[in-house]
């Protein structure tokens, strides 16, 4: 696993320093112009979540390179659980060098104690399980195609919200539901109060998302043919 | 007998495609050829054997070790040369050699460095913008440098000069010489089999036709030719494949020798078999063009 690890790195490592360059300008105009610390929690993890990790996984599709890892003495599972792990060592960095950015750059609008904060922190590793958790085993059975068809659905199922949003009128409208719960959800998660029962549940949510995502790749990959 | 290789009942089945039960073992020390036309199934047993492609069923075991269950064990004794090789294509051959070494426990850095320089290969240029022979070169280089039992090889020889072609058949008769390592490769240039194979596998449309020493297919399979009048409905049985012209017919018999006995006084010519002529009949077989059984 260290051994994949290290040829994540290898393979990577220029073009995350391309992300991280362009991410440290993107942050930190974000950190300038929004005030809410909140906005910024929830921007920041989706720009992380959707940049950081895919170009990870996406790279031996890219690459068509899937066929010379998996000859390599090693297991489908050691090769799921690497790139799991080195997707989360991507998010993890960008994460912490994002809140460090809007914590201390002398233009930004949030205070330390508002941005560097365990609920800030959890809820930011939240939102990027969500992304990560949801994403993965698309990416890793489907390949790129995976995120295409994942990112042409959701486009479609706008559409299709919208088009049922006029034809309904005022009736209830399932897809606005959905989505107007997800966004109360969120909404609420952002503005409880940081308990220590809250930030457990927030925790569990974390360690259950990813456990299922894992797990639900591993399987999916091991049936994938290269 | 010690097997470097052994695959028993093997079954993949694709939308339109089934490769059904193949079977067949690789002794230690020895080079297999693995033949059929385009299409027979070739690159999906060896991807198969790489566990690359999942199967339906059967067994791979490689020096003994299952490739399944034992995964990591077998796959460190496969050195392997794929048909496209996969490349990260922005690293330097170096750089591909240092991704790739740390999972082989017997790599011989000393080794690739010297394959290199006698392949020709630019160490400073990217993988990328390399002909399709000199990533071959680089997949074999690499291939070679970790002490591999047993080498796979999806047609190696296609894109490389003939030189080269030729170097590359010696090095690999020069491997068998420590009476360990052992090689399966396809291929379409017969001639490199018939130059160094000592096994030779055939495959037509996801079938095994046969696996059996290359001078028992040369000394059992021949070409026969003879007047359209020969052809009865048990005279037919005799052949593999058939093609028909205006003035007779051109037939592949796998027992020489049972059709010669049955032939004798017809009229039939039995010809020493090529294995360009197995791999064009197999071919014409698959593209309904002859009356031929099987």
């Amino acid at each position: 696993m260290l051994k994949l690890l290290r040829m994540e790195y290898l393979v990577n490592r220029k073009q995350m320093l391309i992300i991280l360059a362009i991410f440290s300008g993107y942050f930190a105009f974000m950190a300038y112009r929004i005030g809410s610390p909140r906005v910024f929690l929830v921007t920041m993890s989706l720009m992380i979540g959707l940049a950081l990790p895919f170009g990870i996984i996406g790279r031996e599709d890219r690459f068509k390179t899937a066929s010379l890892v998996c000859s390599l003495p090693l297991r489908r599972t050691t090769i799921v659980l690497a790139k799991y792990v080195a997707g989360w060592i991507a998010m993890g960095f960008g994460l912490a060098y994002a809140l460090l950015l809007a914590a201390w750059l002398p233009f930004s609008r949030f205070s330390v104690t508002e941005i560097l904060t365990l609920k800030s922190i959890l809820i930011s590793l939240f939102l990027l399980s969500l992304l990560f958790g949801f994403i993965f085993p698309f990416t890793i059975r489907f390949g790129l195609m995976g995120i295409i068809i994942f990112l042409v659905s959701s486009q479609l199922l706008g559409v299709v919200a919208l088009i049922l949003a006029q034809l309904l009128g005022r009736s209830p409208n399932p897809l606005r539901t959905v989505m107007t719960s997800i966004e109360k959800g969120l909404r609420a998660m952002l503005h409880h109060e940081a308990t220590p029962d809250f930030l457990m549940l927030v925790a569990a949510a974390i360690m259950a998302m990813n456990a299922v995502s894992f797990f639900l790749s591993r399987t999916l990959y091991a049936r994938r043919d290269l | 007998m010690e097997y470097a290789l052994e695959v028993q009942n093997l079954r993949k089945e694709y939308p339109g495609f089934t490769l059904n039960d193949i079977s067949f073992a690789l002794p230690r020390g020895y080079i297999m050829g693995l033949i059929g036309p385009n299409g027979a199934g070739k690159t999906t047993i060896i991807k198969l054997i790489l566990n690359i492609v999942r199967r339906n069923s059967g067994e791979v075991r490689i020096c003994g070790f299952n490739s399944l269950a034992e995964e990591a064990e077998a796959k460190a004794r496969v050195g392997f040369v794929l048909d496209e090789p996969p490349f990260y294509g922005y690293l330097k051959a170096l750089g591909m050699a240092s991704v790739i070494a740390p999972f082989y426990k017997n790599w011989d850095r000393d080794l690739f460095h010297r394959l290199c320089r006698e392949f020709d290969l630019p160490p400073r240029k990217r993988v990328s913008a390399f002909s399709r022979g000199m990533a071959m070169k680089l997949a074999l280089a690499m291939a070679l440098s970790h002490g591999a039992e047993l080498i796979l090889m999806d047609e190696p020889t296609s894109g490389l000069d003939p030189v080269f072609r030729r170097e590359l058949l010696e090095r690999l008769s020069s491997l068998l010489q420590d009476g360990r390592t052992s090689v399966l490769f396809s291929t379409h240039i017969t001639s490199d089999l018939e130059r160094v194979a000592d096994y030779i596998t055939c495959v037509r449309d996801g079938e095994l036709v046969f696996s059996t020493t290359r001078d028992e297919v040369l000394e059992s399979w021949a070409i026969v030719k003879g007047g359209a009048e020969i052809l009865t409905g048990v005279t037919r049985d005799l052949f593999k494949a058939i093609i028909r012209g205006p003035y007779g017919f051109t037939a592949l018999t796998a027992d020489k020798e049972e059709t010669r006995r049955r032939l004798a006084g017809r009229g039939a010519v039995i010809e020493r078999l090529k294995l360009d002529d197995l791999i064009f009949f197999l071919g014409q077989k698959n593209k309904g063009t002859t009356g031929g059984r099987t």
